[in-house]
């Protein structure tokens, strides 16, 4: 009995020195962060909006998915490279399937960006400071959702659309498309939230001002036929350019050089590369993609020629534009030798013989390597050149052969022409309503040549039949039906996640 | 009284084995005496002397030495475990001298089951052994390499070919899982979650299949269960063993390029003003060399009356068959068992191992960064022969052709990729009889697993390093630490005719993992290697991460036997994890088997042919525990976002909460029948398994990704999948007598996986192809076919100009001498007359219809041959390596120059162009092979020759290895394992096989070996 006593005793010693670290199990996360513990100051409101800003220089947003996408929509730039991915090639010609990847890319991507800046809203709730200085930062949040939410409405036309963060995910998940205009009106909402309470200026113009929300604004109701409220929004920019601190950039060169554009007082809004990249996070393509295939004049590596203008919009641009320079590269080095683009495909297979994109390869910066990956361009998402040109088109809407009207295209020309000395383009005067028309869409074709926003005139205006006929800059787009082709597909998967969602026209 | 409990642990030889030397005497007429050895001459201490059919006997000391009193007349019987028993009856000598041969039927061979061991007649569960001799039969660097072929069931493949130092991936019975690993638990010496030791060291391996083997194992158990015996000192003699061979490697296959002019002729069918370049280059000579691997082994055991001992040291090195790559390892093993009492036994296990591997850039991701330019066996068959390693300037040629990508001889020759690992394990353990039959374990253990990685890239090589980037080094550090603690009892107890063993334990984990890296680019010099990170101008973003995860567990088992012909298992295991999701923190797992020795029963126990016949059945359940740490929670995450030219902090949310995840869940069933015949000279085993896994952890698909969060599918618990299969496994004894021996083990298996169930039924696209190829989808997941089945266009030939044939179409543009393809209707059942990516469809499943394994061992003499084959059938293998060549944007295999033109209209092979890079059945070819593994010769010197020499073994031979492979594929090899962007990451191991691109190279090795024992 006595024996026994021992042995239990030795057991129970035994296992009270190995039943080591009982634990409750709970897990105490290191090196990771909890949304209810996060917002404790203005800073971290900036912190959850900077998010927002981040995604957008991601490569399935302006790093390439989406931007690419826009740009091969439009009647200028065309397929180079003949074996890039079909999934390219699909929005050049118009046979997009709905389960696209370029599309799949994005759309995840830029329905984060939304996400984050629902996150920062939300989250500002939570910060205990003088609510005027929360909105300021706040504001910046409701831009970028308006921001996101314009460029998807564009798009996709009627939008699942959320304004707060997600908890519940299966009450989310099914909700069915908003009507676009309830987009627009929401849209308009928070862009004048973000008027009221941005500042008139910021440190960059990576972030919005007040600049930028009416600039914004007046976009919109431009892109809705709204001309007056157009028109009275990009007035009220243009007539405060001092205080906005606006101002066109007198070498239009200077716009696409990652050295000088910091400190251009034209851009409303833009996107800032810097060569910080992680992954995909701050990578920009645009460079290999517009690039040529071997060329060795910039020293970052050669571009892809994938995103090449058609042959006749170089030709059917005045030599004498200077933009017409500062938009093109019409030569190339190869071998140590400056080649003309005629000859480009005999140094890679893969080329194209035509005259590239210049506005994104010409000035990278200083650390751009990896064909043009690591650059330093900020991407100007509007510029006081637009302003102008929104202006003009929405004045002549209102009132037509209007002399204010021709004094904004004016001022762009004559920064044109400063560039080279030349006399082209000259300044206009004397144009009928509809001559007027055609004129600022064909000088915003210009000015804007390759910034991604020829698409959305294509949509707006309901160009396609004419762009994309015969006559067309790319020749005949066979497949080009304005009943489907002015939006894009939902995503195929989408809708089989939610099947609450329907499919746009013709797909 | 003394007697008889003395007697009694002598019937009970795992018991009996523990109290050494104990000696009486009973009063009989003459003393004999005597030695008992093993066939090697090796004294055998403890073995059984008992006079026949009596309950006097003894055991031998640790000389293997006895003395006994015995009547004249009566009958000796000698015993070990493991060993034939043998009879002696005496006839007046005195001094008896035996010689114990290893028992050929094994039957009573004991195997190690999860926290105790069983004899191999008594197990009721699925589980297959391979001995030291099949781990050693050819050096391997990896115990895990040497698996491969040997085990019905078990799938072995190497993650990169033939690549130094390439991780092994082991799969029993199929995958089980679609995200989580399905490689099986390890466990050495009792220590879960460890790394193996090197073959040389390791006694046996046991491979538990089924659930109930494996379901003390509890949530770990899911994959199955690799156990591994190491090695231990015997009482008795000190034994000294020095293992040493080489082996000479080469690849096993090039692939017949174009040459220069041929290349050139080629190109300019495609662009006429291709300019033939200066050189005529064979890339694979200049990347390829004559490799070698050598191992060397050093390790001495023994033991004195209360302690035992195992030490070894062991140095590896390989040359690769790939210029500049190279691996090298260290590694100790010491393992010391005592007695301190006759009722305690305390032990430790001390590992530790340094490896160091210098790679090549093989098997890249591909990248669109670098065009795949990071790979050198693919850039060297894409990369242009016309082009040598220098440019008119000097510099660094790049290709002339498709992406600019830099040579492969000076990727291979100025990158650096250097990986440093060093493993750590220290395991103690006590055992404590309590009482009789009662004995209690304790183990304490600590393992370590140090990682530094660190890259470079010269600025010399312009695309690899990502473009001008002025040169980029990488360095990444990770530690991972495990801690565990296991605490169990044993109680072993006759009843009547039946014999129960119970086990009750308690067992603690902790494993830690602690991570960083940073990069940078933009170097003033190219001298710094890795090894000066600030010296680079740009800055690459630095990481550093942390997870630790803890498992607490409870664990119980019951044996019964009765009568030797009725078993009975049941096992049940509690875990408790910290990485399960709030509302599921605990899990309860438990199995039960029956088994039915029916050759044991009255009308089979005296059958001369049948000598063992046994059924086995078993179910139960078994987990996987993929949730990573911290996975259930609501997280942010931050991204990158640069404001005013500086980087800013920024967050955006990454996950909802999901309190509700919980493991994966295997429910297995088992049924096996054993089969011996002719004293077990045939002995035959076959197990049929259904394997249900639910509850798998998959990325929602189905979640919408409008919800706006960076992990656009959350994990929940809702796939199925199914694996279902066969596994024979024969071993025969062909010839057995004096001089001459032949032996032949046989294994085949096969299984079959369905994925039962996905979320909302959804098809779930995957990618594995390099980046650079801008493909999004190369394999699906679909409920009802196979896990990962190849996905892309269906070929059907050349078209030749004209109407198209019926259901076929081409990409649009297309003309006479281009790809034709099946036009898939769409779910209207209408087809568009247009190839787009609509039109894919599945085009092939890698998964084998079987595999088999084929050993025979044939002795005469003092000679040995080991011809080992192993062998595939069935199974598709995607030509990736071919997509590419015959894109025209590359050099091409020679079989180009049948392309079609208008006057060579009946071929294959469309005509010269560039073409975008698309999956499609064209490249689908049969990866069955069968292959010459190892093919060995050995020669063993008589013992009275190496005792001259004062050895007691000397063992020479001579092997090759993989130097037959029959196979139709037409790429280098069809072990085939190229992941794209997953790299063989779980998930990617189970759904994206049978992909061959950029894999380093399989080679072939002639081996010389030899051991010497003193």
């Amino acid at each position: 009995m006595k024996r026994k006593m021992k042995t239990i005793k030795l057991v129970l010693l035994l296992i009270g020195i190995s039943v080591i670290g009982c634990s409750d199990l709970e897990e105490n996360p290191q090196g990771v962060l909890a949304p209810e513990s996060f917002f404790n100051s203005i800073a971290d409101i900036q912190t959850a909006v900077n998010g927002a800003y981040g995604h957008m220089t991601h490569e399935d947003f302006w790093g390439r998915k989406f931007s690419l996408t826009i740009m091969l929509r439009g009647d200028m730039v065309d397929i180079g490279d003949p074996t890039t991915s079909l999934r390219r090639i699909e929005h050049n010609e118009f046979n997009v399937l709905a389960d696209n990847g370029m599309i799949d890319g994005f759309w995840t991507r830029v329905y984060q960006i939304i996400g984050a800046a629902n996150q920062a809203i939300a989250g500002a709730e939570l910060v205990d400071a003088d609510q005027d200085a929360k909105n300021a930062v706040i504001a910046q949040a409701y831009f970028a959702r308006a921001f996101t939410y314009f460029h998807l409405v564009r798009l996709f036309g009627d939008l699942p659309y959320l304004d707060a963060p997600v908890t519940d995910i299966v009450a989310a998940g099914s909700i069915s498309r908003t009507p676009a205009e309830e987009v627009y009106a929401n849209i308009i909402a928070d862009l004048a939230f973000a008027e009221t309470w941005l500042p008139n200026t910021q440190p960059a113009r990576s972030l919005p001002s007040k600049a930028t929300a009416k600039g914004y604004l007046a976009l919109v109701h431009l892109t809705r036929g709204d001309y007056q409220l157009a028109y009275d929004k990009a007035k009220e920019v243009i007539d405060n350019e001092g205080i906005y601190e606006l101002a066109l950039e007198p070498d239009f060169q200077n716009l696409f050089n990652a050295a000088t554009i910091d400190a251009s007082q034209e851009p409303l809004f833009s996107l800032d590369f810097e060569a910080f990249r992680n992954g995909d996070d701050g990578q920009d393509y645009a460079p290999a993609l517009t690039g040529i295939r071997s060329d060795e004049q910039y020293g970052i590596g050669g571009g892809w020629s994938v995103a090449v203008p058609a042959l006749s919009v170089f030709e059917n641009w005045d030599d004498d534009d200077y933009r017409k320079a500062v938009s093109f590269d019409a030569t190339g080095v190869f071998n140590g030798n400056v080649e003309p683009f005629t000859v480009f495909r005999d140094f890679n297979s893969r080329a194209v013989n035509r005259p590239h994109i210049a506005k994104y390869t010409r000035g990278t910066g200083t650390t751009a390597n990896n064909n043009g990956r690591a650059s330093q361009h900020n991407y100007s998402m509007m510029r006081y050149a637009e302003v102008l040109l929104i202006a003009a088109e929405a004045l002549n809407e209102i009132s037509g052969g209007n002399a204010e009207a021709f004094q904004y295209v004016n001022r762009i020309r004559a920064r044109a022409r400063s560039g080279n000395g030349a006399a082209v383009p000259a300044d206009v005067s004397g144009l009928s309503q509809d001559e007027f028309r055609d004129l600022v869409m064909e000088e915003r074709r210009l000015e804007l040549a390759f910034e991604f926003k020829r698409w959305y005139d294509i949509a707006r205006r309901r160009m396609g039949n004419e762009v994309f006929g015969a006559s067309g800059f790319e020749g005949e787009k066979v497949n080009f039906d304005p009943n489907q082709d002015y939006l894009l597909p939902m995503p195929a998967d989408e809708l089989a996640r939610n099947p609450n969602l329907t499919q746009n026209p013709g797909y | 009284m003394y007697e008889s409990s003395i007697t009694k642990r002598i019937l009970k030889p795992l018991l009996g084995f523990l109290l050494l030397m104990a000696s009486y005497t009973f009063g009989q007429d003459v003393t004999v005496t005597g030695t008992v050895t093993d066939e090697n001459k090796i004294p055998i201490p403890g073995a059984n002397v008992i006079i026949l059919n009596t309950t006097t006997g003894t055991q031998t000391d640790f000389d293997g030495k006895y003395t006994i009193n015995v009547a004249s007349g009566e009958t000796l019987r000698f015993s070990y475990i493991g060993y034939a028993a043998q009879t002696i009856t005496l006839t007046g000598q005195t001094v008896v001298d035996v010689t114990l041969v290893e028992d050929a039927s094994q039957l009573d061979e004991v195997v190690v089951v999860g926290y105790g061991s069983r004899k191999k007649s008594d197990i009721t569960g699925a589980v297959s052994s391979v001995k030291s001799e099949e781990l050693n039969a050819f050096p391997v660097l990896d115990a895990a390499q040497a698996l491969q072929g040997r085990a019905a069931g078990v799938v072995v493949q190497s993650n990169n070919g033939g690549e130094p130092g390439a991780p092994i991936n082991i799969q029993i019975r199929g995958n089980t899982s679609i995200n989580a690993s399905s490689n099986p638990l390890i466990v050495v010496d009792g220590f879960v979650g460890a790394v193996f030791p090197q073959p040389n060291d390791i006694e046996s391996i046991e491979v538990l299949k089924d659930a109930s083997a494996t379901a003390i194992y509890g949530s770990q158990g899911a994959n199955g269960v690799v156990l591994v015996t190491t090695k231990k000192g015997r009482s008795g003699r000190l034994t000294v063993e020095f293992n040493t061979n080489y082996a000479a490697q080469s690849t096993s296959n090039q692939l017949d390029l174009l040459n220069a002019d041929e290349f050139a002729s080629f190109q300019q069918a495609i662009n006429p003003s291709y300019e033939q370049g200066p050189a005529n280059t064979d890339w694979q000579d200049l990347i390829y060399r004559n490799g070698y691997t050598t191992n060397h082994q050093f390790s001495f055991s023994g033991g004195a009356e209360n302690i035992n001992f195992y030490a070894s040291a062991n140095y590896f090195k390989q040359e690769g068959v790939v210029i500049n790559s190279d691996f090298e390892r260290v590694t100790f093993l010491a393992n010391i068992d005592a007695q301190v009492t006759d009722k305690l036994k305390l032990g430790a296990n001390l590992f530790g191992s340094r490896g160091n591997q210098n790679g090549v850039p093989t098997q890249s991701t591909g990248q669109t960064a670098n065009g795949g330019g990071d790979d050198v066996v693919s850039s060297a068959f894409r990369f242009s022969p016309d082009l040598g390693v220098l440019d008119a300037n000097g510099l660094n040629t790049i290709n002339s052709v498709g992406d600019d990508i830099d040579n492969p001889f000076a990727v291979a020759t100025e990158s650096v990729n250097e990986t440093k690992t060093d493993n750590y394990r220290a395991n103690l353990y006590a055992d404590y009889e309590l009482m009789e039959g009662l004995s209690f374990k304790t183990t304490f253990g600590f393992s370590t697993t140090n990682i530094f990685d660190g890259l470079f890239r010269p600025s010399t090589l312009i695309t690899t390093a990502g473009g001008n980037t002025g040169g980029r080094a990488i360095v990444a550090s990770s530690q991972n630490t495990n801690l565990i603690s296991e605490n169990y009892l044993t109680y072993n107890k006759e009843l009547g005719k039946g014999n129960l063993t119970l086990l009750a334990g308690y067992s603690y984990q902790k494993n830690r993992t602690e991570g960083f890296s940073a990069g940078a680019e933009n170097f003033t010099s190219d001298s710094f290697s890795f090894f000066n990170l600030a010296a680079g101008a740009v800055q690459l973003t630095p990481t550093s991460s942390f997870s630790e995860r803890e498992l607490q567990s409870q664990f119980g088992r019951l044996n019964y036997d009765y009568d030797d012909k009725y078993l009975f298992t049941a096992t049940v295991r509690r875990d408790g994890a910290s990485n399960f999701a709030a509302n599921n923190k605990y899990a309860i797992f438990p199995s039960g088997a029956i088994g039915w020795k029916i050759s044991n029963e009255d009308f089979l126990k005296d059958n001369q042919k049948i000598s063992n016949l046994k059924l086995r059945a078993s179910y139960g359940v078994t987990g996987n525990q993929a949730i990573s740490a911290f996975q259930s929670l609501a997280r942010f995450d931050n991204v990158l976002s640069i404001i005013n030219g500086q980087q800013v902090g920024a967050v955006v949310p990454d996950q909802a909460a999901n309190p509700n995840l919980k493991w994966e869940s295997s429910f297995q069933t088992n049924i096996g029948l054993d089969l011996g015949l002719f004293s077990n000279r045939v002995a035959l085993s076959v197990d049929y398994y259904n394997i249900d896994t639910k509850d798998l952890l998959l990325a929602d698909q189905g979640q919408p990704e409008f919800l706006g969060f960076l992990t656009a599918a959350s994990i929940r618990n809702v796939g199925e999948i199914n694996n279902k299969g066969l596994e024979i496994s024969l071993n025969t004894v062909n010839v057995t007598n004096d001089n001459f021996s032949w032996t032949t083990d046989f294994n085949w298996s096969r299984n079959r996986n369905t994925v039962e169930a996905l979320i909302g039924g959804l098809d779930v696209f995957l990618d594995a192809s390099p980046g650079y190829f801008n493909i999004d989808r190369t394999h699906i997941l679909r409920e009802g076919e196979t896990a990962g089945v190849f996905w892309g266009f269906e070929y059907r030939g050349v078209y030749q100009g004209g109407d198209l044939p019926e259901g076929t179409a081409v990409f649009e543009g297309a003309e006479a001498g281009d790809q034709l393809f099946t036009d898939v209707a769409d779910e209207n059942g209408v087809t568009d007359g247009v190839i787009t990516t609509a039109d894919q469809k599945i085009i092939g499943d890698p998964t084998p219809d079987f595999t088999i394994g084929i050993t025979n061992n044939f002795t005469y003499k003092n000679f040995d041959l080991n011809i080992f084959f192993q062998g595939v059938y069935g199974g598709d293998v995607m030509n990736l390596t071919n997509v590419q060549l015959f894109n025209g944007d590359s050099n091409a295999t020679r079989e180009i120059l049948n392309s079609w033109t208008p006057s060579n209209t009946d071929t294959n092979i469309p005509r010269a162009a560039l073409r975008g890079k698309q999956i499609s059945s064209r490249f689908v070819e049969d990866g069955s092979y069968l292959r010459l593994k190892n093919i060995a010769l050995g020669y063993t010197l008589p013992s009275n020759v190496s005792e001259k020499i004062g050895m007691d073994t000397v063992r020479f031979s001579l092997s090759g290895q993989n130097l037959l492979t029959f196979s139709d594929y037409s790429g280098l090899d069809p072990e085939v394992s190229f992941f794209g962007s997953g790299g063989g990451n779980s998930s990617s191991a189970n759904t994206t096989n049978g992909f061959d691109f950029g894999n380093y190279p399989n080679v072939k090795s002639y081996t010389f070996s030899l051991n010497l024992r003193f």
